[in-house]
């Protein structure tokens, strides 16, 4: 009888779970509603006791800094009205301990330690394949990047930067930037070690670290191993802000050993010659118009490539730039001006390149699209570029399409299409490239 | 009308209303204007927003040749942070990030912001560490720092930027 009548309480006892989870509130619910409202009350009377608590504790605060002589605040919608209580100094009261405790180990926290040691690694990974004869598609490793960055005082701080290329047989390590740095104030900071030269806008703004740049490569005049114009600096450096309205601007001077005698590397172990390089440079940004920087480099030096030959090299440099990304703006030309000592001849070759990248509104501003045209000519009898019988520079015109990836914050795809004719009267070789680059 | 149907329409009339004044506060607190506050020895009272946005771009880095300016900046998600990136920086969370990267390892700068998690945490080092600079809510100023104009105008004046 029993298992008979089972079946049934367990349905009823399930529609009266169901019912009593459906139903609208039954006068059994009533008594519920007066608990939530004694809640809310209980709730308002703890919140009243916080703010309470929090104002002794403000004041206490105030109390035990008017004891150490802190100038009063001034504010605009309520003028400050802290009232001392009658707390004695150094009484160990448990409130003033436990902001003391609480400040202090905020301020031990934000207090710059020195030296204090930062490491930033970038890495990227490649594939490139194009149809220019003699080459191969296939993976490549890019460059793995250090940075390094260590305030050793209030005013000296050291930068450093190593990287690792791989070569068939081996990597090859190189200390790109080395740099001691003292700053007086904001209109003079002296510097020496090793730079990439202050000279144009890429080669100081973009490091080795592919992330950090839209684009998979650097644009050809300002290369990593390119000759067009001398990428690192060995030397002094002088630079700072000038105090000249809403202009922004900025200079640098610096004074170095130059090229060395692969034209491509600086005189990191001693000068090729007694002639120092030097470097100006003055820039430009507009409080008035946020995000646009112009801007005017000269460089000079004497080659010594080959002993007994010697040129003066001269290279103006100028940039325009607009460094938001909406859109992202970059051009920079170079004149280099070559001076042979011996025949008295003049060489002239010019370089620029404009690029335009806009970061796109949709998906996180994610994605970000860009072209860059640039160009690259040279005398046909210029000496200098083929001194190791190899041309290590060509006229040059090329195109790049690409679209930027920023899969997180940190890490980056990239894809290119290239259509570049490195050569008078050579065919155009087109390329397709694809780059991960990351920062950790 | 049952006493149930009563109930149920005082409790919906109440939910409106606080539906409302919430929307009403939330409202209110969007436009609560953000203080840019010192340490009272800082020698400054009145900064235009195109210094502010230098200091903040890490392009002054002392207000004095003895006092380096130190940042500090409200952690993501806080409002203080949002006026700043959209006021002052106008960037996104992630070109924030990738800027200071970039700027600390081109060797202009030796460290990012300090990242400050409320107001409370942010005056308590304004008012402690010489040369420190923060944006708090206008409500939540204290004692021991000092309010600095911004193009000549406090946070609750008509025209004030930071909001």
């Amino acid at each position: 009888m029993f298992s008979r009548l089972l079946p049934v309480f367990v349905f009823l006892f399930a529609a009266c779970a169901l019912f009593a989870q459906s139903a609208p509130p039954s006068p059994a619910q009533e008594p519920s509603n007066q608990a939530l409202l004694d809640q809310i009350q209980q709730l308002q009377k703890r919140l009243t006791d916080l703010e309470e608590h929090q104002r002794q504790t403000d004041a206490a605060l105030a109390a035990l800094r008017g004891a150490q002589g802190v100038a009063e605040t001034t504010t605009a919608e309520k003028p400050a009205q802290v009232s001392a209580p009658a707390v004695p100094p150094g009484a160990g009261h448990p409130v003033e301990t436990a902001v003391r405790g609480h400040d202090h180990a905020e301020i031990r926290e934000a207090t710059i330690h020195y030296p204090s040691l930062q490491i930033r690694g970038f890495g990227d990974v490649g594939f490139a394949a194009t149809d220019q004869k003699g080459t191969t598609s296939g993976f490549d490793l890019g460059q793995f990047v250090l940075h390094f960055a260590s305030p050793l005082s209030a005013k000296v701080s050291y930068f450093g930067e190593v990287s690792f290329t791989a070569e068939p047989s081996t990597y090859d390590v190189s200390v790109e930037r080395s740099i001691v740095r003292y700053d007086y104030n904001d209109y003079f900071k002296m510097s020496f070690g090793k730079y990439h030269t202050p000279m144009g806008y890429w080669n100081d703004t973009f490091h080795h670290g592919a992330w950090l740049q839209t684009t998979i490569s650097r644009p050809e005049m300002v290369k990593f191993g390119g000759t067009f114009t001398p990428i690192h600096f060995v030397g002094v450096l002088a630079e700072g802000n000038i105090p000249l309205g809403g202009l922004g601007l900025a200079y640098s001077a610096g004074l170095g050993n130059g090229r060395s005698s692969f034209l491509s590397k600086a005189g990191d172990s001693g000068d090729i010659n007694n002639n120092r390089a030097w470097v100006a440079s003055l820039l430009a940004r507009p409080s008035r118009l946020y995000g646009l920087q112009f801007g005017a480099s000269v460089y000079r030096d004497k080659l010594t490539p080959i002993p007994g030959q010697n040129f003066d090299e001269w290279i103006e440099s100028a940039h325009v730039v607009w460094t938001k990304e909406h859109p992202e703006f970059l051009s920079e030309f170079s004149n280099v001006h070559h001076h042979d000592l011996q025949t008295l001849q003049t060489y002239n070759s010019q370089a620029f390149y404009v690029q335009l990248a806009y970061r796109l509104p949709w998906q996180e501003n994610k994605w970000k699209p860009y072209y860059r045209f640039e160009y690259i000519h040279r005398p046909n009898s210029e000496p200098v570029w083929d001194i190791t019988g190899t041309p290590s520079v060509k006229d040059l015109v090329g195109s790049t399409v690409g679209i930027r990836y920023d899969i997180t914050n940190y890490a980056a795809f990239k894809g290119e299409y290239r259509n570049t004719r490195p050569g008078v009267n050579e065919p155009r070789v087109n390329g397709a490239f694809f780059q991960t680059a990351f920062t950790f | 009308m049952p006493i149930r149907r009563k109930i149920a329409c005082g409790v919906l009339i109440l939910a409106s209303f606080s539906l409302l004044r919430s929307q009403q506060l939330f409202g209110q607190a969007r436009e609560v204007d953000v203080a840019v506050v010192v340490q009272p020895d800082t020698p400054v009272s009145n900064l235009s927003l195109a210094e502010v946005r230098k200091i903040f771009l890490g392009d002054r880095q002392y207000w004095t040749a003895n006092m380096p300016v130190v940042l500090l900046i409200r952690a993501p998600v806080a409002r203080e942070r949002d006026v700043v990136l959209k006021t002052i920086y106008q960037m996104s969370e992630s070109q924030f990030k990738q800027y200071w990267i970039a700027k600390i390892f081109r060797a202009e700068s030796v460290s990012a912001p300090k990242v400050v998690y409320s107001n409370d945490m942010a005056s308590d080092l304004v008012a402690a560490l010489p040369g420190a600079i923060a944006f708090i809510d206008s409500r939540d100023v204290r004692p021991g720092t000092k309010v600095v104009r911004v193009d000549g105008r406090l946070p609750g004046e008509p025209g004030y930027t930071l909001r």
